[in-house]
Formats: C-alpha cells, sequence, structure tokens
C-alpha cells in the first residue's frame, strides 16, 4: 500500500469517527474502524524503506554515543568543582604576589630613604631588611604548586575535551570575532610574547636611532 | 641645555606596582615632581588641567589605551610638543612601528632596567 493510500484510509475513518456519535454506534462498528485504521497504519510502516529505519537506526544510536560521551564529559565536574578550583587557586596566586612585591618594595624604599649617620645601626637594619625580603620570596614556592594544580586543571579538561571532540567527529566551525577581541586587534593589543620580548630594545633602539 | 628635574612628570600605568618602580627609578635619577595616572583619559584630563614636561605611559590599559592616549596627544594644539616614552610589553613590531608613526619619543620594552629608562630620558631630554 503506498503512503498516500494509507493516509487517505486513516483520514477517512478518522473522519468517519468524528463526524459520527460514537456513543450511539454500535460497538462492532466502531471497533471495525479501529480495525481499518490499525490496517492502515501497518500498511503504511511496512512500506517504509528498510534504508530509512536503518537511518533512524543510526541517528538514535549516535544519540545514545553523544549521551555517553557527554557524561564521560563529566561537565557538571568541571563547571563546579575544577574551574571554580582553578579560578581561587589563580587568585591566590594574584594575591601572594601582590604581598610579596609590597613587602619588598616597601623594605627597599625604606633603606633608600635611610641616611647612614651610624654605620653600625645602618647595617643592623639592612640585614634585617634584606631577611624580610628573603622571607618574602618564600611566595615562589607556594604560587608554583598553585599554578601547577591549574595546569593539571587544564590539562584534565583538555584531555577530556579532545577525546569528546574525537568521539563524535567534531570539527571546529567559524567563531565570531568578539568585542573584546575586536578592540585588542584594532588597538594592537597583544599582551606580552613568550619567551622574551617579540623585538629586542636594540632592534627597538635601532629603529629610533 | 640642562633637564629641568623640577618639571612635572606623568607616570601613566593600570598596575600600581609599576607605576611605584617607575617613580623610585625617576627619583633615584633625580626628578622632583612626578604625578601618576591609572589610564589614558585620566591621564589626558590631568595634561588638559596641567603642564607636564614628559609623560611616560603603559600601553595596555582601559578604557583608553596609551597608544590613543599619544595620538590625542599628538592632535591637541596645547599639548601636542609633550615628549613621551612608551614603556610597554607590547613588542611586535607594528606595535613599535606605530607608536612611532603616532609621534612617540622612545619605546622601551618591559621588562627594563633603570639604565635603560634613564638612557631613554636624556635621549628624549638630553643630559642631566
Amino acid at each position: 500500500m503506498a503512503a498516500n493510500e494509507a493516509a487517505q484510509k486513516i483520514r477517512i475513518a478518522i473522519d468517519t469517527l468524528k463526524t459520527s456519535n460514537v456513543r450511539e454506534r454500535p460497538l462492532v462498528e466502531v471497533l471495525g474502524l479501529s480495525h481499518q485504521m490499525a490496517d492502515a497504519m501497518q500498511a503504511f510502516f511496512g512500506s517504509l524503506d528498510r534504508s530509512i529505519i536503518s537511518e533512524f537506526q543510526y541517528i538514535a544510536d549516535y544519540i545514545q554515543k553523544a549521551r555517553d560521551e557527554i557524561a564521560g564529559l563529566q561537565p557538571n565536574d568541571i563547571g563546579n568543582t575544577r574551574i571554580p578550583g582553578a579560578s581561587q587557586e589563580l587568585d591566590a596566586v594574584v594575591r601572594d604576589t601582590e604581598r610579596a612585591t609590597e613587602t619588598i618594595m616597601a623594605e627597599g624604599e625604606r633603606l633608600m630613604e635611610m641616611q647612614p649617620t651610624d654605620l653600625t645601626v645602618y647595617k643592623a637594619e639592612v640585614d634585617a631588611a634584606m631577611l624580610r625580603m628573603f622571607e618574602a620570596c618564600s611566595f615562589q614556592d607556594l604560587t608554583g604548586q598553585r599554578i601547577k594544580k591549574v595546569i593539571t586543571t587544564l590539562r584534565h579538561i583538555e584531555d577530556r575535551v579532545s577525546r569528546f571532540a574525537g568521539a563524535l567527529g567534531v570539527t571546529d566551525g567559524a567563531s565570531k570575532e568578539t568585542a573584546e577581541e575586536a578592540r585588542n586587534r584594532e588597538l594592537l593589543l597583544n599582551g606580552p610574547a613568550m619567551n622574551g620580548p617579540a623585538t629586542s630594545q636594540d632592534d627597538i633602539d635601532a629603529l629610533f636611532a | 641645555m640642562a633637564v629641568d628635574l623640577s618639571m612635572q612628570v606623568l607616570v601613566v600605568d593600570d598596575y600600581q606596582t609599576m607605576i611605584r618602580i617607575i617613580r623610585n627609578l625617576l627619583t633615584q635619577i633625580g626628578f622632583k615632581n612626578i604625578d601618576e595616572a591609572k589610564d589614558g583619559r585620566q591621564a589626558l584630563e590631568k595634561m588638559q588641567g596641567g603642564r607636564y614636561g614628559l609623560v611616560i605611559s603603559d600601553w595596555n590599559m582601559e578604557p583608553m589605551t596609551g597608544f590613543e592616549l599619544l595620538q590625542q596627544v599628538r592632535a591637541t594644539e596645547a599639548l601636542k610638543a609633550t615628549p613621551f616614552i612608551m614603556i610597554t610589553a607590547e613588542s611586535k613590531t607594528e606595535n613599535v612601528i606605530a607608536a612611532k608613526k603616532a609621534g612617540v619619543n622612545n619605546y622601551i620594552v618591559k621588562p627594563f632596567n633603570a639604565e635603560t629608562l634613564k638612557g631613554k630620558i636624556k635621549a628624549v631630554l638630553g643630559d642631566f
């Protein structure tokens, strides 16, 4: 039975049921209409191409696989625990470096302002200030450990996202430039270069010679 | 002609630590009047209300960058002759060339030392 023919029979059966008062019709008649409808639908689904059914099966399998991969990505763990944790570590790094810088600069400024009238007193003050500067430098150990934790988190996320993209065959789509990216491009805001300045001070000096 | 060490110097940077470092270096060199601004907009307002003999500015700041400040200064008749030194981590050649075209007097790339700063101030203002 062709799809159009099946659809026509179903429509007729529904119209018949709609126009008649079902309660007043003999049960046998209603059952007959239902049977007619069921036959039409069975014929319709039976006429579906096997390749379409396998396409639906493929889509269903793909959705199941995507669900499994998303669960493996553990987005809630990343969003609720790992990213906030890394953010807190970086905040602590900024705080620690600021505190250490403040201590070291304050000690340096105090020494620069001192008048070495009594050399013994001056030497004792310098030694004490130097010790406080050394103590302040202990931030380097702590910030190193904190940054290592952040790097571990980033690697963890990178691994999961890469596995997810690989499993589902995801490729990068075109991304729209954000307002911040546009500002950075227009105003030549590139930030510090990796491994030292992109142009050395000597080369810059040559341009101004 | 010797540099007037009592001239007003404006240091522009959004990081207070960097302002403090430059301020200390300038004090060591002998400058006595050092003012500061935390971005290009605040610096321009200060320049319009006072007289500065030298501007030392960072590039990357919000809402107005050091580059925009330089362009504004050079476009303003009363300010355009002010010596302007850029101290920045922006070290791409395109940045240096853009700043030079906009009229910067010298360009220092971060991190820098006291000797470099002193040398560039001498190159811009003359010996002291």
